[in-house]
């Protein structure tokens, strides 16, 4: 029987490649630039986890920034120095407010959380289908955003938080974006992964074959749930700030692209297209500002999507892989 | 072996193209020399958004005044000063990048914004790099404190200016029973808001109620309702200049004619042109003073805008801008240098500097300047001057 | 007369959401597509009574252009993104309004930049008339009985007239109706038409309302009438045209009667809304579809 599967080299040779420039960005270029490339790579984190969801589980969730916004806000308030938080947040329940965590436990937790939420969330959300299924997620960013905005005792409300450390160094993104790749390659090439595929294919027969779809279902939800919380974390250390406002609809939709035209249930298809447009975006900003045309990257985004689902739906790479990165592996049947 | 070098050649590919993408991005991101170059500074303003009626004025005005101090001759012997604008369209997360970039570009300070929250966004990053930023608009008390010491502001604080449009209130418009909206999605109108309601209440006044809305809002009409139902003599109404024009608008077109209050967050052409000249009456703000005073340097000012830009400067807040390039450069020349700390020092010890919007000196402890407000009208959509309010009444 | 008030601004928000909601529910009656660029067209509409303001024209006439410029746009908007991709997958559809929605939004910008433009109706729209000694707007007037009659001639227009039946048809059932020798693509064209007329006059009648316009007008709107489609029952007209006034009063009414701190969570609430109604009572109130939804 053939499988197939990430070939080992070739994976590791593009992670050493990827830490090569890592370091080069950030000891040769100005910060500036390293931060559009962390930008760059967060979005390969949240697509590749978003492709969890979507693409290997065939769930269509348009929730991911408010699990970023959640990830988000519970790494802040958790990395916020004592004295800041008291004059910027001085009604925080006492316990919360001695907190100073270092950096990494702090995301850790803020992803943690992030997923918690999904589980709660995801019981009765998953039951819908389809794009029944994308409105109610659409709804959870809402909700999550004006829950934010109304709870000012810890969140400042509106206002949001800003001044927080710039402490994601595009060391720790590129931690982060091997541990989400190392993850999802895992899941899509183990049996949890073939029963997510299954279930996208025809939930009916999955269910029929003893599969408990809820399980699943949950389990992929919050996955891509618990990566999206370390992305805002992450995001919200690279900006300083955050605001209930900060990642939106158009974020998950710009997200949702990417792994539509990277292939749905295509990792490296989800690697190359996030980078890719991505750094269309990055390119075309400061264009945008010369000529005062803002708006032109995410019309050529929405353009581009159009373009793929009426000529090629299945995107680059469909649910397979870039051959390169392949590898076939072949079990001999018992003699 | 053979097996392992025909997967080599695309990987040796994808390798090269990677090297070949960083340096390109490596030149992009070449810094430049600095040698005998001008001296940069940062213009931080939201020229696009919901801010750009108050900022794009802030931007102009220091840049204004960067053209007349090089036309004189520059600073330090002879170099000239640059304002390099940063529109960073009225959203945070842009104004936190756009700050790095602006550090990135060898800036020797920051300057701009005319509302708080973004000061907040941007200017902690001039404080860790050590370098000073002196906002033109923002006029939270506690902001120095907040930022840091490398922070200046060249306005008065929302203190003075609430204290002197609810006194304005009491005495001239025999307010006693006010209604106070509030936008509580920014840190301006939350304090404008908090210092209105205490020294109304201070004066004897009742507030009736208080609602809030947030930045963005276009539906009024439930907080109409209750306006309505409320038996106030007046509303106060703590907005940023986006939702000025529309508040005015929709208060007036509902039919309700009580005085509309407010600060200088309704310091913009929208009170006027939203409504319309014959809704937009009954309108009184308080803001920074520049209009029909005639010293000398607020009629240079005026002049060198007009022939600038082709029209009289739109609010209070070009003036500022102008004032805080003007600082700036004083304080550069007293310091005998751009070095970061030098500068600050400089900043720190001005006591007599002569702006267009009025005297600014740091001798407070809480480091905002003791300035006069100015209160203005607006009646069949015209702004006029009324009276001025001086702090420590 | 607080409550009037509060009666009163229920009824025009409510009028507002239902013409919007109404198209909703015709496109997705027919091709079970949910079509996110819908609230965009009511962006349209607005824009383009906002530059046919300058023309002076009598507000008949001017209400008539509106109407047939977001017919037009309607069908542009079938011909071009949706007709192409007939009979792919339902989540194709969705996402393909939804980049339809982002490029016209930021199409929006690109031409009229974000940032906010006042909207003047004609004097005659801000005399007022006194009601239970309430001085209520001429326009909230017209926004109220124009919703009404335009509801009016659609119902009979789906009832009595032959191409209307052959609309009701084939919300039944697509493939059965093309047996039967109705033109479909006709039909599906023609609820797009309708529903985008409606959704641009909502859109001149929203500026007046509120009187400002900016290119992001029409998402959240369009979003929530999108509720009010689901929660009167999605393929059907008159529930459609419930749901929005339902939606319209627990809006005004959420904000109007709680105290003011808690008018923050209108959204929230009104979200809530949709997701317990889509597992409670996934076909509203009239609607009748057996499509399996959860």
């Amino acid at each position: 029987m053939k499988q197939k599967s990430f070939s080992i080299p070739a994976m590791a040779i593009l992670g050493i490649l990827g830490l090569i420039f890592t370091a080069v960005a950030d000891l040769m270029l100005s910060s500036y630039i390293t931060s559009v490339i962390s930008f760059i790579f967060l979005y390969m984190i949240l697509a590749v986890s978003l492709n969890i969801t979507n693409g290997f589980t065939g769930l269509f969730s348009l929730g991911h920034p408010a699990f970023m916004s959640i990830g988000g806000y519970v790494a802040a308030l958790l990395i916020l120095p004592v004295f800041r938080k008291e004059f910027f947040l001085p009604d925080l329940p006492p316990w919360l407010a001695v907190q100073q965590w270092p950096f990494f436990p702090a995301i850790l937790v803020g992803g943690i959380v992030a997923a918690l939420v999904a589980v709660i969330i995801g019981y009765p959300v998953l039951r819908l289908k389809g794009h029944y299924l994308a409105v109610a997620t659409i709804g959870t960013i809402f909700i999550v955003r004006v829950v934010l905005k109304n709870t000012e005792e810890l969140t400042r409300g509106a206002l949001g938080l800003n001044g927080l450390g710039f402490l994601s160094s595009i060391w720790w993104i590129y931690l982060w974006l091997v541990i989400t790749v190392y993850v999802a390659w895992k899941l899509k090439f183990s049996s949890w992964g073939r029963t997510m595929l299954a279930l996208r294919e025809n939930e009916m027969a999955a269910s029929c074959l003893g599969i408990n779809t809820t399980m699943v279902k949950i389990a992929a939800f919050v996955i891509g749930a618990f990566f999206a919380g370390i992305s805002g974390g992450l995001w919200a250390h690279l900006t300083t700030v955050i605001t209930p406002e900060s990642y939106s609809l158009g974020l998950a939709f710009n997200l949702v692209v990417m792994v539509v035209i990277g292939g749905s249930g295509s990792i490296s298809g989800a690697l190359i297209a996030a980078g890719g447009i991505s750094l269309l975006v990055e390119y075309l900003r400061p264009l945008e500002e010369a000529l005062g045309m803002y708006g032109l990257g995410q019309i050529l985004i929405s353009a581009a999507l159009l373009l793929v689902l009426i000529f090629r739906p299945k995107g680059l790479f469909g649910t397979g892989e870039l051959s390169i990165l392949r590898k076939e592996i072949t079990y001999r049947s018992a003699r | 072996m053979l097996r392992l070098t025909k997967r080599m050649k695309p990987i040796i590919m994808i390798s090269l193209i990677m090297m070949a993408a960083m340096a390109m991005v490596f030149a992009a991101g070449q810094k430049e020399a600095a040698a005998d170059a001008p001296i940069k500074l940062a213009g931080m303003y939201n020229l696009t958004g919901g801010f750009s009626s108050i900022d794009a004025p802030g931007l102009n005005g220091a840049q204004l005044q960067a053209k007349l101090i090089n036309e004189a001759g520059g600073v330090l012997g002879g170099r000239m000063i640059e304002v390099v604008g940063y529109d960073t369209q009225s959203d945070q997360q842009a104004a936190a990048t756009q700050a790095k970039r602006a550090l990135d570009q060898g800036v020797i300070a920051g300057l701009g914004y005319g509302d708080t929250t973004f000061v907040m966004a941007a200017a902690p990053l001039f404080q860790s790099a050590g370098l000073p930023f002196v906002t033109s608009g923002a006029t939270h008390p506690e902001l120095p404190k907040w930022v840091g010491d490398m922070f200046f502001m060249v306005p008065f604080g929302d203190d003075d200016q609430s204290f002197a449009i609810a006194e304005f209130a009491w005495e001239d418009l025999n307010a006693r029973k006010v209604v106070v909206w509030t936008d509580d999605s920014m840190d301006f109108t939350l304090a404008l808001s908090k210092f209105f309601k205490q020294r109304f209440n201070e004066l004897g006044g009742t507030i009736v109620h208080e609602v809030f809305f947030q930045t963005g809002d276009t539906d009024f009409s439930a907080n109409i309702a209750r306006l309505r139902d409320s038996g106030a003599d007046a509303v106060f109404v703590g907005s940023i200049p986006n939702e000025a024009g529309l508040t005015v608008k929709q208060i007036r077109e509902a039919g309700i004619d009580m005085p509309i209050i407010s600060a200088d967050g309704y310091d913009t052409e929208l009170v006027a042109t939203v409504p319309g000249p014959q809704l937009a009456n009954d309108v009184y703000f308080s803001t920074h003073t520049y209009r029909n005073d005639d010293r000398p340097e607020v009629t240079r000012f005026v002049e060198a805008y007009r022939e600038e830009f082709d029209r009289d400067p739109e609010n209070a807040f070009a003036a500022l801008g102008f004032d805080a390039v003007g600082l700036i450069a004083d304080a550069i020349e007293r310091a005998g240098s751009t070095d970061g700390k030098a500068l600050q020092k400089a900043l720190a010890e001005t006591t007599e500097y002569q702006g267009v919007t009025g005297l600014i000196a740091y001798t407070r402890p809480s480091r905002v300047p003791e300035k006069p407000v100015a209160i203005i009208g607006v009646q069949n959509g015209e702004f006029e001057y009324l009276e001025t309010w001086w702090p420590g009444n | 007369m607080y409550i009037t008030e509060l009666i009163i601004n229920g009824l025009i928000q409510g009028s507002l959401y239902a013409l919007v909601a109404i198209g909703f529910t015709m496109v997705y009656g027919i091709l079970r597509l949910i079509n996110f660029a819908h609230g965009d067209v009511i962006m349209i509409g607005a824009f383009v009574t906002l530059g046919l303001l300058q023309l002076n024209l009598s507000w008949p006439i001017l209400a008539i252009l509106v109407l047939l410029i977001g017919a037009l746009v309607g069908f542009t908007i079938d011909r071009i993104a949706f007709r192409p991709m007939r009979g792919a997958p339902q989540v194709t559809g969705f996402i393909a309004s939804l980049a339809l929605s982002l490029l016209l939004q930021n199409l929006g910008i690109l031409i009229f930049t974000a940032q906010p433009r006042n909207f003047f109706l004609p004097e005659f729209f801000r005399k007022t008339v006194l009601i239970a000694s309430l001085e209520v707007r001429y326009l909230s007037l017209v926004i109220i009985f124009s919703t009404i009659i335009l509801l009016v001639l659609l119902l009979l227009f789906v009832k009595k007239t032959r191409m209307g039946i052959a609309m009701r048809a084939t919300a039944e059932n697509l493939q059965v109706a093309r047996l039967m020798g109705i033109k479909v693509n006709h039909v599906i064209m023609l609820a797009f038409i309708i529903g985008s007329a409606l959704a641009a006059f909502a859109g001149m009648l929203w500026g007046g309302r509120f009187g400002q316009i900016d290119p992001l007008m029409g998402f959240v709107p369009g979003l929530k009438a999108f509720i009010a489609a689901v929660i009167g029952g999605v393929g059907s007209i008159a529930g459609a045209a419930v749901g929005g006034y339902l939606l319209g009063f627990s809006e005004v009414l959420f904000v109007g009667l709680l105290p003011s701190s808690m008018s923050g969570f209108r959204d929230a609430f009104v979200f809530g809304m949709l997701i317990i109604i889509l597992l409670v009572m996934p076909n509203g109130i009239f609607g009748t579809s057996e499509e399996e939804r959860a």
